[in-house]
């Protein structure tokens, strides 16, 4: 059941979308070599080459790469939204914090800094579980209370992660209250069969009479 | 797990009956059934009785706690209880349902019933919400819960896997962040 189909969808899985996009958030990265012919990913100068020094933000898939090794070729800072100021305010109060603002795959961005073994990556950790633990109420409550009320405010404060399980929460309702209302043992066509049909007829009206 | 298959789960459950014919047993995979005679009760599954009642060939029973007093009691013990209470039928809100969408001129104060049972419900998944939450915050690895039934589980079983396994994602990055590195070594 839904507990097998969610166990496919780990963090780190290849095929998972969300994944994909989360790992191009960006990283404020410096150069701790002379990069030749890069020059143009630095908008700032018209230098050819990127030369020591230099602050770039780079997306995460690149800073991967880039950052392995003894001798790294850039060496990495902590983005704005996990470090000590914000990590203070998601510990005073996760509910009140803007997560989609802050990165729209917080966790899934955090979990992925937190391989680069930077020096405050404990206290990222425990922070992504803890903020975790104290919104999941109201993620909880909002999704199982609300029917036909507007909860765009609510689910805008959402990271993505958390707008599917706002999602899942919101459909265990959605059924409940369909079988309540005796609606549920209404058969529909299903979605797969209507729209076979509709292809069906496209292919009837191009073929020679 | 769907609503209905939920409901054709209850649908198993004995409820009794006064038919107004008279028939000799039913042989079926699932047991025999009957025999019927008329004005005399008799214990059939659900499903027959909704079935016999919709050609109108019998007139339900109400269960034996299906009853005002006994359920206002039920609330009151829900209430003051901090545990789940052990219901009088592990399909209660099902058969409930199905008797009072069917049945309602043969079971007495249809509607008191209809809102004593939803107020129990509301008691309930409120209680269940509330130790999902003390749950979650614990960072317990296993929980128990007696009495639940299973359209209650059924109602956050997509939210809570999801959540749970999300959980799960956060914990592995805070103990096992060797992991992580070694999977990303590809």
């Amino acid at each position: 059941m839904a507990a097998f189909s969610t166990a496919g969808e780990s963090v780190n899985s290849y095929f998972n979308i969300d994944d994909i996009l989360a790992s191009q958030e960006k990283i404020p990265c410096s150069f701790n070599v002379d990069v030749a012919a890069m020059g143009y990913l630095d908008q700032s100068t018209t230098n050819v080459d990127i030369s020591v020094g230099t602050k770039l933000e780079l997306p995460f898939w690149l800073a991967r790469y880039l950052y392995r090794g003894t001798r790294s070729i850039v060496s990495l800072e902590t983005p704005k939204s996990y470090r000590e100021g914000y990590r203070h305010i998601l510990k005073a109060d996760p509910n009140v914090v803007d997560l989609h603002r802050l990165g729209p795959f917080f966790y899934l961005f955090g979990g992925k800094l937190i391989s680069f073994q930077l020096p405050d990556a404990d206290d990222i950790a425990s922070i992504l579980l803890k903020t975790f633990q104290g919104r999941f109420r109201r993620i909880m409550d909002g999704s199982q209370n609300a029917l036909h009320t507007d909860l765009t405010g609510q689910v805008s404060m959402l990271d993505e992660q958390e707008r599917q399980l706002f999602a899942a929460g919101q459909q265990g309702l959605h059924d409940f209250q369909k079988w309540e209302n005796r609606e549920s043992e209404k058969l529909s066509t299903s979605v797969m069969i209507a729209n076979h049909r509709k292809r069906k007829r496209i292919g009837v009206s191009t073929q020679p009479s | 797990m769907d609503t209905s298959e939920v409901e054709f789960l209850a649908e198993r459950e004995h409820v009794k009956i006064i038919p107004n014919f008279t028939q000799d047993k039913i042989f079926l995979i699932s047991g025999d059934i009957g025999p019927f005679s008329a004005g005399l009760p008799v214990s059939i599954p659900l499903w027959l009785a909704v079935n016999l009642k919709q050609r109108q060939k019998c007139r339900f029973l109400p269960p034996d706690w299906m009853d005002i007093e006994i359920l206002k009691a039920k609330k009151q013990e829900e209430a003051d209880s901090r545990f789940f209470t052990e219901m009088s039928s592990p399909f209660y809100m099902e058969i409930t349902q199905l008797l009072l969408q069917w049945g309602t001129d043969d079971i007495p104060k249809a509607d008191e019933i209809r809102t004593l049972v939803k107020d129990i419900w509301d008691l309930r998944i409120a209680k269940l919400r509330s130790s999902i939450d003390v749950f979650v915050k614990s960072e317990a690895s296993h929980a128990k819960l007696n009495y639940l039934t299973l359209m209650e589980i059924n109602t956050v079983r997509l939210f809570l896997t999801k959540a749970l396994n999300h959980m799960h994602q956060l914990r592995l990055m805070t103990s096992g962040r060797s992991q992580t590195q070694q999977s990303q070594n590809f």
